[in-house]
């Protein structure tokens, strides 16, 4: 028996806005409400809603055979909680059908793995947490922020309780071999599996299902999945990874790709040998076949699939180091707000946004940025950053000059009995 | 007085310069002002001022063209768009064939520069011709050509006013159409005046022609209200202003920051302006690791310039070749110390001002470091330049004009 696994990222950003210079430590909010919402609200209509309709009607027309993962990221949850509940409810009532699993990611989607494992677990138990509490699901399947993984990484999630880890299924590590089984990473004795996106059907329906240049255009179901079936015998999954907004958003309803879906699953289901499972139910079904060893980081962006689309110029790694320079102390501020601004600049997204490889990949980084090029993105970044910076810092003096005033009282223990009424000596106010 | 760039169309110094000068004579002469473009009421004190906008082309003579000229100017490109906008596309001389033809006036660097110069020209030549004068005052090499023409025509003696020159703005090196048509000019005028000893001395090296033909009008100043501004952030604030082109050494700045950042962190360096140097000087500041204390504001209006000069500690133009810079004056006047290179003009007048060689990088940033931190020092070095700031007038420059013509005998 062969599985069809299905995987769609759910994710959106919390976009900064044009923050200019002359908003540093005056203007604390740093988010594009506006744009943030005028987005959500887009494709919500365009992909969200109609999607989990579709897929709701498809997994009860089936009656259970049809079953899906997706991966929300905290950001889009917070973002349906904020804008879109109804999308929010579409999402539970698809738990509900107790044939669709959630996994676990980075709950900002952030490349926290890379800098530090301390924020990223602390990120990955935030992200459970807000799975549990609106699916009612412990995630046990992980996908690192666009699928960036390496060895460690296999380790790390391993160590913190999950059963199997998504990853790109990268040519020049597979080595001509199938990306249709369960892998295994290379460390000490691992239990954890690999799942490997297999990107040529998955980008066939993510990527060219729209492109009239392609030479396999218009994809129909029954090419589609003449092309499935054919692994039949040399494959145990064929893990279609791919953005959920391939649905309505990257391709337009026009396109047919509603349609496709629709008549998906039936066709599959009509070959004895073949049958839909969730991550989880794979992992539990097969074994690992072989090694899969990722010594330096892959992920699914662009034509490289590594870290190059958020790490590749100075200035993302400017960004980047900056941000986490800050954690210590942000960590140990004690100002909720603060952190949270934090933590939302972590967001892979803005990283992606500084991307100045202007070739083919060049018009993707584009066509998702809400800024006319990447020197803005990073100008309204570090102008946001030095802000944050600033408000540390006012945190910083405050916690000197309450320490001073301690001080000073300890020193004189009639003055124990005096109030804090801000009648204070003038050392205890400025900080001395 | 010819004029190319003018309030309301400002680009940069020269507009604010014709525009104050020409003020600041009419007091004490009859000016008429010939620029490309003028709002209809706009008017500068008794300036005499006609736009080319308001005139209609067909009710005029053409003129002979460059017949008269004493020699040809052959077409040849040249970078000659000293400001950040679209590439221009060349045109030959020999666009007005006996008609004159009115022109794009809304850009006045971009699309066919050199058609509008020849174009201008024509249309300003035959304006002149019916009217009464005594000296025709040129400024810089956009007008150079109309002046030609009409000292050809009228054999009135020509002053050409040098506020910057092609090799300032492109680099010695540069002989393109815009230095042949200079030096040409230059060679013709009976009276040359660049705005400082600096520009004087290299009108003197690269276009060789003596000193004897040239009288210095250092620039003037309005005065302005100074105001101290609030900063938002602890900081201590170190401003560049001006175009990011190489002619502003933009990339110096950065190289001082570094240097400045890497003793005393709690600085921040901010440039306003913009230009072509705007990405690599991002790119570079990201990888010197300096990206949190470096900004970039983009072009600013008066108005936010000036809150920004109000919340400066210290002014640097690390210009490589400033004719006359404005800027620092108008730093000065904000009480903020000025840190600026020998290679300007306006090293010449503000003399408190701490001065270093454009690519003495470590000596501007021990300058600053010093500023930033001694407050004698800094309270000294604005004292000083502060002095200064009397003797920059318009109404000095202006007198000085007038005596240079009588000495002439042109008036």
């Amino acid at each position: 028996m062969t599985s069809m696994c299905f995987y769609f990222q759910v994710h959106q950003p919390f976009r900064l806005r044009n923050y200019s210079f002359f908003d540093i430590g005056k203007d604390h909010n740093y988010e594009d409400l506006e744009k943030n919402r005028a987005v959500m609200n887009k494709v919500a209509e365009k992909c969200y809603l109609p999607a989990n309709r579709k897929m709701l009607e498809l997994i009860r027309r089936h009656e259970g055979k049809f079953r899906i993962s997706y991966s929300l990221s905290g950001t889009v949850i917070e973002q349906f909680e904020k804008y879109r509940p109804d999308v929010l409810q579409s999402f539970i009532d698809l738990a509900n059908t107790g044939c669709v699993e959630f996994l676990g990611e980075t709950y900002y989607h952030s490349l926290s793995f890379i800098h530090s494992r301390k924020e990223f677990k602390r990120q990955v138990e935030k992200h459970s947490a807000i799975i549990k509490k609106y699916f009612d699901q412990t995630p046990k399947i992980f996908r690192n922020t666009e699928l960036i993984y390496n060895n460690q990484l296999a380790a790390f999630v391993e160590s913190m309780g999950f059963k199997g880890v998504l990853c790109e299924g990268v040519g020049r590590l597979l080595n001509e071999r199938s990306p249709n089984f369960l892998y295994r990473p290379v460390i000490g004795d691992p239990k954890i599996k690999l799942l490997l996106k297999n990107h040529l059907l998955s980008d066939d329906i993510a990527f060219r299902f729209s492109d009239k240049g392609w030479e396999q255009f218009p994809l129909t179901v029954d090419k589609f999945s003449e092309w499935v079936f054919k692994i039949a015998g040399h494959g145990e999954t064929v893990n279609l990874f791919m953005d959920y907004e391939t649905f309505g958003e990257h391709q337009w309803e026009s396109t047919g790709i509603f349609d496709f879906l629709d008549h998906l699953p039936g066709a599959i289901l009509k070959h004895p040998d073949f049958c839909f499972k969730t991550p989880s139910e794979v992992v539990e079904a097969y074994p690992a076949r072989d090694v899969y060893d990722a010594h330096d980081f892959i992920s699914w962006a662009d034509t490289e699939r590594d870290l190059s689309a958020w790490l590749s110029n100075s200035m993302q790694r400017e960004a980047f180091r900056r941000i986490y320079s800050l954690e210590e102390e942000i960590r140990n501020c004690d100002d909720l707000q603060l952190t949270e601004d934090w933590e939302k600049m972590q967001t892979s997204d803005h990283f992606y946004y500084m991307c100045t490889k202007f070739w083919n990949d060049g018009d993707v980084h584009k066509y998702f940025s809400p800024y006319d090029s990447p020197y803005d993105a990073y100008m309204f970044f570090m102008n946001a950053f030095s802000d944050l910076e600033c408000r540390l810092a006012e945190i910083r003096e405050r916690k000197k000059r309450i320490y001073s005033y301690t001080v000073e009282l300890e020193k004189t223990p009639e003055a124990r009995s005096i109030p804090l009424n801000g009648n204070e000596p003038e050392y205890a106010q400025t900080g001395s | 007085m010819l004029g190319w760039e003018f309030p309301p169309i400002i680009n940069g110094g020269l507009g604010v310069a014709c525009h104050d000068l020409s003020a600041a004579m009419s007091d004490v002469s009859d000016i008429t002002m010939i620029v490309p473009k003028s709002s209809k009421g706009y008017k500068v004190r008794n300036v005499n001022l006609l736009g080319i906008n308001n005139i209609d082309p067909g009710s005029l003579e053409p003129g002979p063209a460059h017949k008269d000229l004493p020699f040809k100017l052959y077409g040849v490109p040249a970078n000659i768009d000293p400001y950040y906008s679209e590439k221009q596309h060349f045109s030959g001389e020999g666009r007005s064939k006996g008609t004159l033809d009115p022109f794009d006036i809304d850009n006045l660097y971009g699309g066919d520069v050199i058609g509008k110069v020849h174009r201008y020209s024509a249309i300003t030549a035959s304006l002149a011709a019916k009217m009464d004068f005594d000296v025709i005052h040129a400024h810089d090499w956009m007008t150079m050509l109309a002046g030609m023409q009409i000292k050809a025509r009228t054999g009135k003696p020509l002053v050409m006013h040098i506020h910057s020159l092609e090799v300032d703005r492109s680099g010695p090196e540069s002989k393109g159409w815009v230095y042949q048509l200079e030096k040409k000019g230059m060679e013709y005028a009976d009276l040359l005046m660049p705005v400082s000893n600096f520009t004087a001395s290299n009108i003197e090296q690269y276009y060789g022609i003596h000193r004897n033909k040239m009288k210095i009008v250092h620039n003037g100043s309005n005065k302005v209200q100074p105001f101290k501004g609030q900063r938002t952030y602890r900081e201590k604030t170190v401003l560049f202003v001006g175009r990011l082109t190489r002619q502003k050494g933009p990339e110096k700045f950065l190289d001082i920051a570094s240097k400045v950042l890497d003793s005393n962190p709690e600085v921040r360096f901010v440039m306003a302006g913009t230009g072509d140097y705007m990405k690599s000087l991002l790119d570079q500041s990201s990888y010197q690791h300096i990206g949190n204390r470096f900004h970039m504001t983009g072009f600013l209006g008066s108005e936010r310039l000036n809150h920004l000069l109000s919340i400066s500690d210290v002014y640097c133009m690390p210009s490589v070749s400033e004719p006359f810079g404005l800027s620092a004056v108008e730093a000065a006047q904000f009480r903020v110390p000025c840190v600026i290179s020998k290679q300007s003009g306006v090293a010449e007048v503000l003399r408190g001002a701490l001065k270093f060689d454009f690519w003495d990088v470590d000596k501007a940033a021990g300058y600053i470091l010093h500023l930033l931190k001694d407050d004698v020092f800094n309270r000294k070095v604005v004292e000083d330049t502060g002095k200064c700031l009397d003797k920059i007038s318009w109404d000095i420059s202006a007198q000085k004009i007038i005596d240079a013509y009588s000495e002439k005998k042109f008036i």
